[in-house]
């Protein structure tokens, strides 16, 4: 059993206990954690060490912790959160038409309705059209949980989905494509 | 609202329309997937054509991954993450190109149906001196009937085998194209890029004649 830690201890600054987030000093602001002096990264730590191709396992995130075991830190606690919590633990997507490539587009007053702190963030966003990979990257959440609070903000009328209705393009869709590669310069 | 040189009313040449839609209507994605195995130039290949710097985004194997990579009973880990890189190319305001970087290992195979609903292609980066790290992605495109090109990357122009050896290698069919390109030039990728939308438009178009 550890007791808490020390406010005064340089090693472990007093982290609130928020998602790292939330301390944002500037929420109408472009989403930007901000962190105590000395953490690691939000990013940092849940994924960004990761690298490509390599599946990591982070002790603190997916070992299970039991009784008698130490706490961990207040740092790690507040960036350790199990992706899907945020979801309920619903792993399903809502519609699986919404994939990586789908463009979002959230409708002009969805700021202003009571939303959790990520999905505001996903409505922040897009303002412009965005899709859900780029949320999933600039917000830094995975793609699955993304995908799935996507599918919540567009049930609840906030957002915007365009899910096309073909699911492999027509040629003319196609030779422009292959026009515009053409068009870019070596 | 504020001014937004992109907005689509403000493109040069065309009249703004009076109280335009306070939101421009999204391009159409399409998407080109990039697989290989690892540090075969997936990145670099993305990186090299997108205009934005190649971003990353998180999947998280759960239920889906069970039997694929089952992380066994002792354990007690149940999600496995993997990293897959992205950039995109703005071909009109109307149309967007998407490319995947994806690692083309089997134990990741998971997330290829997501992956490739609705993709146009995939161009399957290989190195030479690792050519089985691709046998899994080609296997896999050839099952679910995906246009693949190979392209062969060929790190400072150097080539271990010839392309003949290649493709007895990979024994894929005579209509795969197998060609080499240099991960680090846009040019190069462009071009190899090229011929996967062809194989694209191939497709399409014995699509819509059936």
């Amino acid at each position: 059993m550890r007791y808490p830690a020390d406010p005064d201890d340089p090693d472990h600054p007093a982290a609130p206990g928020v998602r790292p987030y939330l301390r944002d000093t500037n929420p109408g602001g472009r989403y930007s954690p901000a962190l105590p002096a000395g953490t690691p990264s939000f990013g940092e730590h849940r994924f960004g060490s990761h690298r490509f191709d390599e599946p990591q396992f982070d002790e603190h995130q997916y070992g299970e912790h039991q009784y008698g075991e130490p706490e961990p830190q207040p740092s790690e606690q507040t960036t350790s959160l199990r992706p899907f919590v945020l979801t309920s633990g619903r792993v399903d997507g809502l519609d699986p038409n919404i994939g990586l490539e789908t463009q979002v587009c959230s409708h002009v007053g969805a700021l202003s309705a009571r939303l959790s702190p990520e999905q505001r963030a996903i409505v922040h966003l897009c303002g412009e059209p965005l899709s859900v990979a780029e949320i999933s990257a600039r917000l830094r959440m995975h793609f699955g949980v993304t995908r799935i609070l996507v599918g919540d903000l567009r049930a609840a009328g906030h957002l915007d989905v365009h899910v096309l209705e073909s699911d492999f393009p027509d040629p003319e869709t196609i030779l422009r494509v292959i026009r515009g590669l053409r068009s870019i310069s070596s | 609202m504020d001014f937004d040189p992109y907005h689509p009313d403000r493109a040069v040449g065309t009249a703004r329309v009076p109280d335009a839609p306070q939101r421009p209507t999204p391009p159409v994605p399409v998407k080109i997937i990039v697989a290989g195995g690892f540090g075969v130039g997936k990145t670099t290949t993305v990186g090299a054509i997108s205009e934005i710097s190649p971003l990353t985004t998180e999947a998280e194997m759960t239920m889906e991954g069970i039997g694929v990579d089952d992380p066994g009973q002792a354990s007690g880990k149940t999600t496995t993450t993997i990293a897959m890189d992205f950039g995109c190319v703005t071909i009109d305001q109307t149309l967007k190109l998407y490319l995947f970087g994806t690692p083309g290992q089997s134990r990741f195979a998971f997330m290829w149906d997501d992956l490739v609903r609705g993709a146009l292609g995939a161009l399957v980066v290989v190195d030479t001196t690792r050519i089985d790290d691709c046998y899994p992605a080609v296997d896999y495109f050839e099952r679910a009937g995906l246009p693949f090109v190979v392209g062969v990357n060929t790190f400072n122009g150097q080539l271990g085998y010839n392309l003949d050896e290649v493709r007895w290698a990979l024994a894929v069919r005579q209509d795969v194209p197998i060609l080499t390109f240099d991960a680090r030039f846009r040019g190069s990728v462009r071009d190899a890029l090229l011929v996967v939308l062809d194989q694209a438009l191939d497709k399409a178009m014995k699509m819509r004649s059936s």
